[in-house]
């Protein structure tokens, strides 16, 4: 500690923090322009000088550290003159257009300004000041405007670690410039922009600051579920923004919480329902849509329970996946509700669940930062979950951590990592086992902790001894050397964070790449300590709200076993819930072989979304009788013969669950458009009429109910508005409660070209497709390649390719990737003009397929 | 000698205006009289203040020429002093000059010249102190501009040149603040392109330098100089433990070729910037591996080669062959060389060791090594060399204390140094010392050996004599003189000196296309272009100076392949404006031990950790391990980026 006076106060503060931490400690304001807590100081701005006795020169209190003994003075004549002059020299040229200025009224500039009393400008100087840049997609640069604090340069660089912006030129003629090609367009330039030097064009001219009402809430865009305001006005929201120091995110945002909430206010938003009246789609009124799909459901009549099946969505929030299950089981007596999650999610979260008791994430993100390590198997952490990301940018680059990327394609955070592990495909589960084996072998397992918490523990001696080492380097092309350096550094890591996503979890092997992976956690120490952890990232924004309530035939709220754990929910219910269930494969079935009659979609898009979306098409056009539930007009509302319109997140109340177990509170920020109703409205709605008992379920009482009947949900309290998010019970294992899963591996390495499809950075989901913002870098969809294999068939960027797999054919505009091997291609899956899933087959996101130039 | 008319340089104001006079030598100015072949100095302007050679210099024009060059080329606009006030004060000169100036603009000058105290760094706060010193003793000069009694009329020619004091003292000028300041900006990528602008061999000086810029440290008159040398390894261990590759781009290749002789510092340096400038770059190297004396010559607990290898190997994918096992005047001939190429690099080190001058020196006793340097080469090369128990190792530089380390690891149980000084004296980098001692090894101070003892044609032991110290010799240290009668033996089984090594020139022979050398065994260069009497021969590094430092071989290589570009392009050899300014300011001095910083200090440098104990003795595990990047910015963030400009005015 060291002991230190700042205008008469003393302080005691820890060995190298800064004279203005020191101050803020007393409560001793220092005038600060520059500074940004999030970033390494800068001292640019010079406005936080300080005195110190004894010392000649003034020093900035934001980058000096406090060292012991010294007296510190904030306030004098010579300070306040410097003060004054250095914004008396930020003034020069700086244009008088504050009143058509973004940041009028929340500008740092303007403030300083009114702080230091500078009324008089007696400098002046030619204006060399580069002209306005409007050459970058979604944001402007103003540099006359610009005071070059370099928050933007530094967040950029240090917080999302894209290290686009750069200051460029020299002299009074410097500005902040941009490698366009490296930009995330996460907007967080803009955010952290004191002045209108760096603005939305989305947002620019639209409001003044003091006009907006900032509502917080969660973005659930994907899992991350960062902290936002929305900014409102006039029942739109105009613009979001977010918190420094309130939540983990601290204030980051990406694309998708900054730039990416245009669907709200999208034309295609659906406003009415619609009933099919002979071959077209009518508005109607919601009473008629209801009893239309009320009539239907009658007409049914006893054995309806085997004729209906529902998919619900990582789109709704808790309350509202609770209620269409409940719904589903209790009121029309089918278990045949799926979801998305039966492509990914499910298939790892069973192996975890059964291997390591666990029901998502065994640790906060927030702990991943200060991991000693961090391995990412098969994830593009980036677009997947970008504030997963943002840790490991924490870890990797400020804390000393090492990073290993293990995947079959090239991400971007490969450019930090210490090994980057490029595996064959299809060879996940061969290299998790090589690594886990080779821990144990160098003698870098935590025995201890095996011995205590891993109940088959010579099992997993006896599996890992067996791993074939010399098979492994084989079946993923690695050499051994990486392999033994990328097992050195987990292992000899006191604290692990492994990472893995969608290339595992919807890969053609989830099961076994899962097994090993959770058999490497075990070995390589991610499971025990407070920091790291186990993390499978998915990439759909209340995906763990949909397995936590119970939207899938196996389970029921909860995770509980839908078998084993009947009792407490029909008791609760009063109700008998139905035998069997069809999964989503099922369901598909059922609807070719006309088994299923009725089916209910609840904010999701099987067309786009789901592999083998060529065959839902066909099928979604013959079943008998399609509701739709959803915000925006798209193929598959066409399709319908009731449409509902809904909600999206920023016009409904509830809860979401992140992918790390917080559960957090939506609050609706505007309206919906129209007649467009809440999600879980609707539900209610529909869920009275079929009850025929005239009461509504009302959200708070669900929310009881869920506190009531699923354990990990009992202690959340989002009872008072000020509650924004609650943890649950963190993951702790019992001694001998974890699992070695034997991993049977088979020599599956692919044969010929390879698709892989994914989400990316731009987009979240299919919803984005329909926001200006997103669309503005990502307009439509691609298949990339290498460009060794783009030659090999002929082809350059931006030509076409026809891709046809065993489930079918698609013409697809061509993208060059450095980032791709020869022989892996990879598509976006986003996108309803390049519908790629229906490429995909029911085995995975991966597919073998023939391609000719087109 | 030139007359200095007028000088504020180190806040000491000399004024002969109106009479009186001072040289530049009486002063202690050392700057030259004249620049290149253009003409004369006639004013200096920088750092620390003006110097006036000549009364008609136009100060007021060469203040206003001062300032658009600092604004406008180097000042990095990172802070608002600097980026604004320098533009503020560049308008408000330029104005003056045109003429439109009013009374009052020189108020604004002496304000803003205040300010730019509160600078971020040096480099502007120390440009307004000519500009201030001119506005202050020339304030005349300035009031004629005003009232119209004065139009410009400015030096012929102009000249500046950005330093800094840790920048100027780096034999190889690596631009050393920039460099730490991409380190505190967690750029370590751009980091090593800093550093390869002027050194391709990062994982060699961020381990083995002298850092003879550590003692030009401004941070050290605050409280400790910064880790400059550690800070450049942090970077380059960044890009090998992250498996990266520099993107280095050569320019178009040139139909010319180039023979670069031996593959040490100076031969590869050498090599490098001509590769990138499209040569085609042939090295021969006596060895069968890269590196000169770094790699047969510093052992891999202080300099791995795999990573000495790597450096190497980053050169030598830019299109450069190395023929191992080739040596000149052995296997090639100088004659042939310069037959066969437009160009020829002398970099063939310094591998004689020099003789001891005791009694059975020549005698072939076994259990007498020819030297430090044949010991840990043939130890490096893996030869089959045996080291016995008693190991007696004379001399006091690095070779010696490398020679007593690497005889415990060797097998050796006791490890004694003999050296003819104290331990102060000794010119062996005090931290070695102490990491020999740790280790176990004895010193012997104050003795010299006076007769190798042998029986049977074998050394069994050294007789020595005390030594006590007189008066200081030449080199400033105390001359040691003997003891008479204080002789004794002791006991050894091999005895190595390390008392220095000469080049073996023996190559040139007969046919010496005139190349002179020193009376020291060395080449002779011209100028700072390292160009030998031999027209298209150039030489650089330990065969040229004597037995030096791997910076000042990196140094001679990089300025040797400069200036080959320009003699195999134009024919000429000649130093350009940056070269001769690099030497100009150089010999003029950067760093002022005496300045009064101002600032506060109180942060003491960061030390990267290390392995302890005589244990490590018994391996060639490196000793000094990585520094954790955390630590370098922490360490980076001590910089005060000590940037100044200097111009001269010539006429």
């Amino acid at each position: 500690m060291v002991n230190l006076k700042i205008d008469g106060k003393e302080v005691q503060i820890e060995k190298g923090a800064t004279i203005l931490a020191a101050a803020e400690k007393v409560g001793v304001a220092i005038p600060t322009l520059c500074f940004l807590k999030k970033v390494s100081s800068t001292g640019a701005c010079r406005i936080c000088v300080v005195d110190i006795a004894g010392v000649d020169k003034p020093m900035t209190a934001c980058n000096t550290v406090a060292v012991d003994g010294i007296v510190v003075t904030t306030q004098s004549e010579r300070l306040a003159k410097i003060r004054r002059q250095v914004v008396e020299l930020l003034l020069v040229n700086h244009p008088l257009d504050c009143p058509v200025c973004d940041a009028g009224g929340e500008c740092d500039l303007q403030n300083v300004c009114y702080a230091q009393d500078v009324t008089s400008q007696p400098f002046g100087a030619e204006d060399v000041n580069p002209g306005v840049i409007d050459r970058w997609p979604l944001i402007q640069q103003v540099p006359n405007r610009c005071i070059l604090c370099e928050k933007c340069v530094k967040v950029c660089h240090e917080v999302v670690g894209s290290s686009a912006l750069f200051v460029n030129d020299k002299g009074d003629r410097a500005f902040v410039d941009k490698h366009l090609e490296l930009c995330e367009f996460c907007g967080n330039c803009v955010q952290v922009c004191p002045t209108g030097t760096m603005i939305s064009k989305p947002f620019k001219f639209r409001a003044r600051p003091w006009e907006l009402r900032k509502i917080p809430t969660v973005c659930t865009a994907c899992g991350s579920h960062c902290q936002v305001n929305l900014n409102v006005k006039q029942d739109e929201v105009y613009r979001v923004t977010s918190e420094d120091g309130v939540t983990r995110n601290d204030g980051n945002l990406c694309i998708g919480g900054f730039f990416g909430t245009g669907y709200l206010r999208s034309p295609a938003r659906l406003t009415t329902p619609l009933v099919k009246q002979g071959e077209s789609q009518q508005p109607a009124s919601w009473d008629t849509a209801l009893a239309a799909i009320v009539e239907r459901l009658q007409s049914l009549g006893a054995a309806k329970g085997e004729a209906v099946a529902g998919l619900a969505s990582a789109r709704l929030t808790n309350e509202e996946n609770y209620l269409f299950q409940k719904l589903f089981r209790v009121l029309l007596g089918s278990n045949s509700i799926d979801s998305e999650a039966r492509f990914g999610a499910l298939r790892s979260n069973g192996v975890l669940r059964q291997a390591l008791g666990l029901s998502g994430a065994s640790n906060r993100i927030d702990r991943i930062a200060a991991a000693e390590a961090v391995l990412i198997f098969g994830c593009d952490v980036t677009a997947e979950a970008p504030a997963i990301d943002w840790q490991i940018e924490q870890s990797c680059r400020k804390r000393d951590g090492k990073l290993v990327m293990a995947g079959q394609r090239g991400v971007k955070l490969d450019r930090h990592a210490h090994t980057v592990l490029r595996y064959r495909p299809g060879s996940e589960a061969a290299l998790a086992m090589a690594l886990a084996r080779t821990i144990l072998d160098a003698g870098l397992a935590d025995t201890a902790f095996l011995q205590q918490y891993v109940a088959n523990g010579d099992e997993l001696l006896a599996g890992l001894q067996g791993v074939d080492l010399a098979a492994a380097v084989a079946a993923t092309g690695l050499a051994p050397d990486l392999i033994v350096e990328a097992a050195r550094y987990l292992g000899e890591a006191k604290s692990v964070a492994l990472i893995f996503g969608a290339d595992i979890s919807k890969g053609p092997e989830a099961e076994v790449a899962t097994a090993a992976l959770a058999n490497l956690a075990l070995v390589c120490g991610a499971l025990h300590g407070e920091i790291g952890g186990l993390f499978p990232v998915e990439d759909k924004g209340n995906m763990q709200g949909l397995l936590d309530m119970g939207l899938c035939p196996e389970s029921l709220p909860g995770q509980q076993d839908y078998a084993s754990s009947k009792a407490p929910f029909e008791k609760a219910w009063q109700a008998t819930l139905p035998a069997g269930g069809r999964d989503a494969f099922a369901i598909l079935e059922g609807i070719e072989k006309g088994e299923i009659r009725f089916l209910y979609l609840a904010a999701t898009n099987p067309l786009v979304s789901f592999p083998e979306a060529g065959r839902w098409r066909k099928a979604l056009a013959t079943v008998e009788f399609l509701v739709v539930q959803d915000i925006l007009a798209s193929e598959l509302t066409a399709l319908a013969d009731v449409v509902l319109p809904a909600t999206g997140f920023a016009e409904k109340n509830g809860t979401v669950t992140s992918l790390d177990q917080r559960i957090n509170r939506l609050v609706q920020a505007t309206g919906a458009p129209g007649a467009a109703r809440e999600d879980f409205a609707i539900l209610a709605d529909l869920y009275q009429r079929l009850a025929g008992n005239g009461q509504v379920p009302q959200l708070d009482q669900l929310a009881s109910e869920i506190k009531g009947l699923v354990p990990s949900y009992a202690d959340i309290r989002l009872s008072s508005q000020a509650a924004r998010s609650g943890l649950k019970a963190p993951y702790a294992p019992a001694p001998g409660s974890l699992r070695y899963t034997p991993v049977v591996l088979t020599s599956t390495t692919a044969a010929g070209p390879q698709l892989v499809t994914g989400k990316i950075l731009f987009h979240f989901g299919t919803t984005t497709t329909f926001a200006d913002g997103c669309l503005a870098v990502a307009p439509s969809g691609y298949v990339a390649m290498s460009p060794r294999d783009a030659e090999a068939w002929g082809v350059k960027d931006g030509g076409r390719v026809k891709l046809t797999s065993s489930s079918g054919s698609l013409l697809a505009p061509v993208k060059l990737s450095d980032q791709l091997p020869d022989g892996l291609l990879f598509a976006p899956s986003h996108f309803a003009d390049t519908p790629v899933q229906q490429l995909l087959t029911a085995a995975g996101n991966r597919v073998s397929v023939q391609v000719a130039k087109a | 000698m030139a007359q200095v008319v007028f000088s504020s340089w180190g806040r000491k104001i000399v004024d002969n205006r109106q009479g009186g006079e001072a040289d530049l030598a009486s002063l202690k100015l050392k700057l030259a009289e004249n620049y290149l072949s253009e003409g004369k100095i006639v004013a200096f302007m920088g750092w620390d203040g003006i110097v006036l050679m000549d009364r008609a210099t136009d100060v007021v024009a060469m203040a206003a020429e001062y300032m658009k060059r600092v604004q406008e080329k180097y000042c990095c606009a990172k802070c608002t002093p600097g980026k604004k006030g320098t533009r503020v004060l560049l308008d408000t000169l330029a104005r003056i000059v045109a003429g439109h100036g009013e009374e009052r603009d020189l108020e604004i000058i002496e304000d803003l010249a205040a300010l730019l105290e509160t600078c971020k760094c040096t480099l502007c706060m120390t440009s307004a102190i000519p500009v201030f010193d001119a506005v202050k003793h020339f304030r005349q000069d300035f009031l004629d501009y005003i009232g119209g009694k004065r139009k410009p009329s400015p030096a012929k020619a102009y000249w500046e040149k950005l330093t800094a004091p840790c920048m100027d003292r780096c034999p190889a000028h690596i631009d050393i603040p920039a460099y730490i300041e991409e380190i505190k900006d967690y750029r370590f990528d751009e980091a090593l392109d800093v550093i390869r602008r002027n050194m391709p061999l990062p994982a060699v000086c961020g381990r083995v330098c002298p850092h003879p810029c550590e003692k030009a440290c401004r941070r050290a008159l605050v409280d400790d100089p910064i880790s400059i040398m550690v800070l450049k390894r942090v970077p380059s261990d960044h890009e090998w433990m992250h498996h990266k590759q520099p993107p280095l781009l050569p320019k178009p290749r040139k139909n010319k070729k180039v023979c670069v002789v031996g593959a040490g510092p100076a031969g590869v340096t050498c090599a490098y910037y001509l590769l990138l400038e499209g040569y085609e770059v042939t090295i021969l190297e006596m060895l069968s591996e890269p590196g000169g004396t770094v790699a047969v010559g510093i052992p891999d607990y202080r300099m791995p080669r795999h990573l000495l290898r790597r450096d190497i190997e980053i050169i030598t994918s830019l299109g450069g062959e190395i023929r191992y096992n080739t040596k000149l005047g052995r296997d090639v001939s100088l004659k042939q060389l310069k037959e066969e190429y437009d160009a020829v690099f002398l970099g063939t080190g310094a591998f004689k060791s020099k003789p001891m001058g005791v009694e059975g020196e020549d005698a072939g006793y076994e259990g007498f090594s020819p030297g430090g340097i044949h010991y840990l080469r043939a130890v490096a090369l893996g030869q089959p060399i045996e080291t016995p128990k008693r190991v007696i190792v004379v001399g006091g530089g690095n070779t010696a204390i490398d020679c007593v380390r690497v005889a415990l690891r060797e097998g050796a149980e006791e490890s004694i140094l003999v050296y003819r000084r104290t331990r102060k004296e000794m010119p062996a980098e005090p931290y070695e010392v102490d990491d020999a001692e740790e280790e176990n090894v004895k010193f012997e101070f104050l003795r010299n050996p006076t007769r190798l003892i042998a029986e049977n044609g074998k050394v069994v032991g050294v007789e020595v004599v005390e030594m006590e110290l007189g008066e200081p010799d030449e080199s400033g240290r105390r001359r040691p003189a003997p003891k008479p009668g204080s002789e004794y033996v002791i006991p050894c089984d091999l005895v190595i000196p390390a008392i220095g090594q000469d080049p073996d020139l023996s190559y040139l022979g007969e046919e010496d296309f005139g190349i002179k050398q020193t009376r020291w065994n060395s080449i002779v260069t011209h100028g700072g272009t390292m160009m030998t009497d031999c027209e298209g021969v150039f030489a650089g590094g330990d065969c040229e100076y004597g037995a030096m430092t791997v910076v000042v071989a990196v140094g001679h290589g990089r300025r040797a392949a400069r200036v080959m570009d320009r003699w195999l392009t134009e024919g000429k050899a000649y130093l350009d404006q940056e070269d001769a300014m690099e030497d100009l300011v150089n010999q003029l001095g950067v760093f002022d031990e005496k300045e009064n910083v101002g600032i506060l200090g109180g942060l003491h440098r960061e030390h990267q950790p290390k392995i302890s104990g005589a244990e490590r003795a018994k391996n060639y595990e490196e000793i000094e391990l990585a520094m954790p990047e955390s630590q370098a910015v922490r360490e980076a963030a001590r910089c005060l980026r000590c940037y100044r400009v200097g111009m001269v005015a010539v006429n």
